[in-house]
């Protein structure tokens, strides 16, 4: 069993540097105090700390016990989503519901191999009714439906 | 029975037929808002709020209220159907309700929620009727360290709902508390790891984490398995429970309703508290506790019991003390303010017709929640026959609007993208979601509470020790890890032995 893919291996490592990156950085802001009178930087050094004990004691198991591995990511979803909701959020407010709509469905819609050009068309028109119906119509929520 | 008299008098207002209408009217919106993922209570009763000014004090507040517990009861719909908590009492629901609609159950859990909801919430109705000044007086007695103590607990019994390593679920905890101090500190007003982004003084909202995590992490999971072994939904194979399933349910629905009771009253995370505890409590007591993560029905029963419960019953302190127990409860001393009524012990006296009319119309608009919902389970199960190509951009587009609607910011958006990743991230090192979120929603209350009480005791932590009920707690946290730890300990032994 390779202990280089192993779960336990790489979350030990997560934790280790979300602890550390947290005890570090609220160390150098956030005056920690005293018990009595607590800083802003009391509670969250004691939880990065915690947070790296925890993250030690995974590595041991990953050692000494390494699980099964994580396996090969696919990238094609991973960046193709992101990009989708992403990319909304960015045209949201410029660009408007329909447009930032469609750019999400296309984009999500690729990051399937299932990809088919004339049923992603009609399945962004169908969305852009529905939810341009429900959110901006019914629920009259301040959304803008079209570019400034 | 002085509160039969009482109730009678209640039900007599709340089924006036102004009053019905206007809880009606609050029972469908909060619905369609909790079926909605990121649209929440607070923010619809935000924007409603100088819409009530115009109604009877009654009416609006039968209105609000019906907003309130009708959110909770959609949230979980959309919890069970596509695994996306929106609302923050139904992360539990989500985790054995949507494995049951994987297995084609979708319909028995919905009904199962509904049901153990309403049972849940006749219960509720009648506790309070009976006992809200006894249980208000109890919720007094809550001191900072009592109550820090019990989150504790209930952080700690939050390492049950991990079906894999107990270590992860640990530190997923932490993460949660970790990401839960973002955002200005209440006693210092020093904002902390906002890194200079304005937007961050407030925190991160809980419905940016959770859609990020559930909705836009999930899908990139479920689109590289690849079309073949995507966990698609199976078609409906059962609408409606059983006899079987009925008495399945019952006993976890009762302790659920107690556990939801008991935990509503007090201030905070009263339902998420509740319905975390009430899994924990029915996977602890379970003959089968592997089955909890692969569907089981008690895991649906026992916390939609609770958290509707502890929805009803954290009307108590708001009623009796003034006291508003969570966001939604000020927003509506905030609807009782405009009209001249300041509530508090005298309002049951004034003002009865509003008291006991309230308290009569959750029952009523509980039973609309069931009698609406029933004849919608066929239709809910049926959306799951939707092609997964056509169902996740919809449901992308949905979160993304949802997330935007929270505070009109297309930050937000951003950020819930970067959970998305993260969200993968964690799916793929098999850490698990709801953990996290726990951590997240009670990490500031044991912050703020731990901080109340060693300022109080001038730093010595002894106080949380010598307070009883602090005392108790603490005893049950440290049994509860010797329970969680003895397992671990023994597979360690018996692997370190066959290994010499």
């Amino acid at each position: 069993m390779n202990i280089r893919n192993s779960s336990d291996l790489l979350t030990a490592i997560l934790f280790l540097a979300v602890g550390f990156a947290a005890l570090l950085y609220g160390g150098e802001h956030y005056a920690v105090g005293t018990p009595k009178r607590m800083g802003p930087g009391f509670f969250p050094a004691l939880l990065s700390i915690g947070l790296i004990i925890v993250g030690a004691i995974l590595l041991l198991q990953a050692i000494f016990d390494p699980d099964e591995a994580v396996g090969k990511v696919d990238i094609r979803p991973v960046l193709l989503v992101l990009a989708g909701t992403f990319l909304f959020g960015l045209l949201i407010e410029p660009a408007g519901l329909l447009i930032a709509a469609t750019v999400l469905v296309f984009a999500t819609r690729l990051a399937d191999r299932t990809f088919s050009f004339v049923e992603t068309a009609i399945l962004a028109v169908a969305l852009m009714a529905v939810t341009s119906g429900l959110f901006w119509y019914a629920l009259g929520l301040p959304l803008r439906l079209l570019p400034v | 029975m002085l509160f039969l008299d009482d109730l009678a008098f209640g039900f007599s207002i709340a089924l006036q037929p102004m009053n019905l209408l206007y809880g009606f009217i609050g029972v469908v919106l909060g619905t369609v808002i909790g079926v909605l993922p990121g649209l929440g209570p607070v923010a619809t009763i935000s924007i409603l709020l100088p819409i009530t000014f115009t109604l009877e004090p009654q009416q609006a507040m039968i209105m609000l209220a019906g907003i309130y517990y009708g959110a909770q009861y959609g949230g979980s719909t959309t919890a069970i159907l596509v695994n996306l908590p929106g609302e923050s009492s139904s992360v539990v629901t989500a985790i054995d309700g949507y494995q049951m609609a994987r297995k084609g159950e979708a319909g028995l859990a919905l009904a199962t929620a509904a049901l153990a909801s309403f049972f849940a919430g006749t219960v509720a109705t009648l506790i309070i009727a009976l006992a809200a000044p006894a249980l208000a007086e109890v919720a007094l007695k809550f001191g900072p360290a009592d109550y820090c103590s019990l989150m504790v607990f209930g952080l700690v019994s939050a390492v049950i709902l991990a079906h894999g390593s107990v270590v992860k679920a640990i530190g997923m905890i932490l993460i949660g508390m970790l990401l839960g101090t973002i955002g200005i500190d209440v006693n210092t007003s020093v904002p902390r790891f906002t890194f200079g982004i304005p937007q961050f003084g407030d925190g991160i909202d809980f419905a940016v984490i959770a859609m990020g995590i559930f909705g836009i992490g999930e899908t990139i999971a479920n689109l590289e398995r690849g079309e073949e072994q995507r966990s698609l939904v199976r078609a409906a194979l059962k609408l409606w429970p059983s006899w079987r399933d009925l008495r399945t349910i019952f006993w976890p629905a009762l302790r659920g309703t107690i556990l939801g009771s008991a935990l509503g009253v007090l201030p905070g995370g009263g339902p998420v508290l509740a319905s975390f505890s009430a899994y924990s409590v029915e996977k602890k007591l379970s003959k089968h506790p592997k089955r909890f993560g692969h569907g089981a029905i008690e895991g649906v029963a026992g916390p939609e019991a609770a958290n509707n419960a502890a929805a009803q019953t954290s009307f108590i302190p708001l009623l009796t003390l003034g006291l508003p127990s969570n966001a939604v409860m000020a927003l509506m001393i905030g609807a009782l303010m405009m009209h001249g009524l300041h509530p508090g012990p005298q309002l049951m006296r004034d003002k009865p017709e509003l008291f006991w009319g309230l308290i009569a119309s959750m029952w009523v608009g509980n039973m609309m929640l069931v009698v609406l919902n029933l004849p919608l389970v066929g239709i809910w199960a049926k959306l799951l026959t939707v092609p997964y190509r056509l169902l996740y951009p919809s449901i992308l587009l949905i979160c993304c609007i949802g997330v935007y609607s929270i505070n009109n910011s297309a930050l937000d958006v951003v950020i819930a993208s970067a959970f998305g990743l993260a969200g993968y991230v964690l799916y793929r090192l098999r850490c698990e979601p709801a953990p996290l979120l726990l951590g997240f929603i009670l990490g500031p209350l044991v912050e703020e509470n731990m901080r109340r009480a060693l300022l109080i005791s001038h730093g010595d932590a002894a106080v949380f020790l010598q307070r009883p009920i602090s005392a108790t707690f603490l005893v049950l946290t440290l049994a509860l890890i010797v329970v969680l730890a003895a397992p671990a300990i023994r597979i360690a032994r018996a692997r370190a032995f066959k290994e010499s």
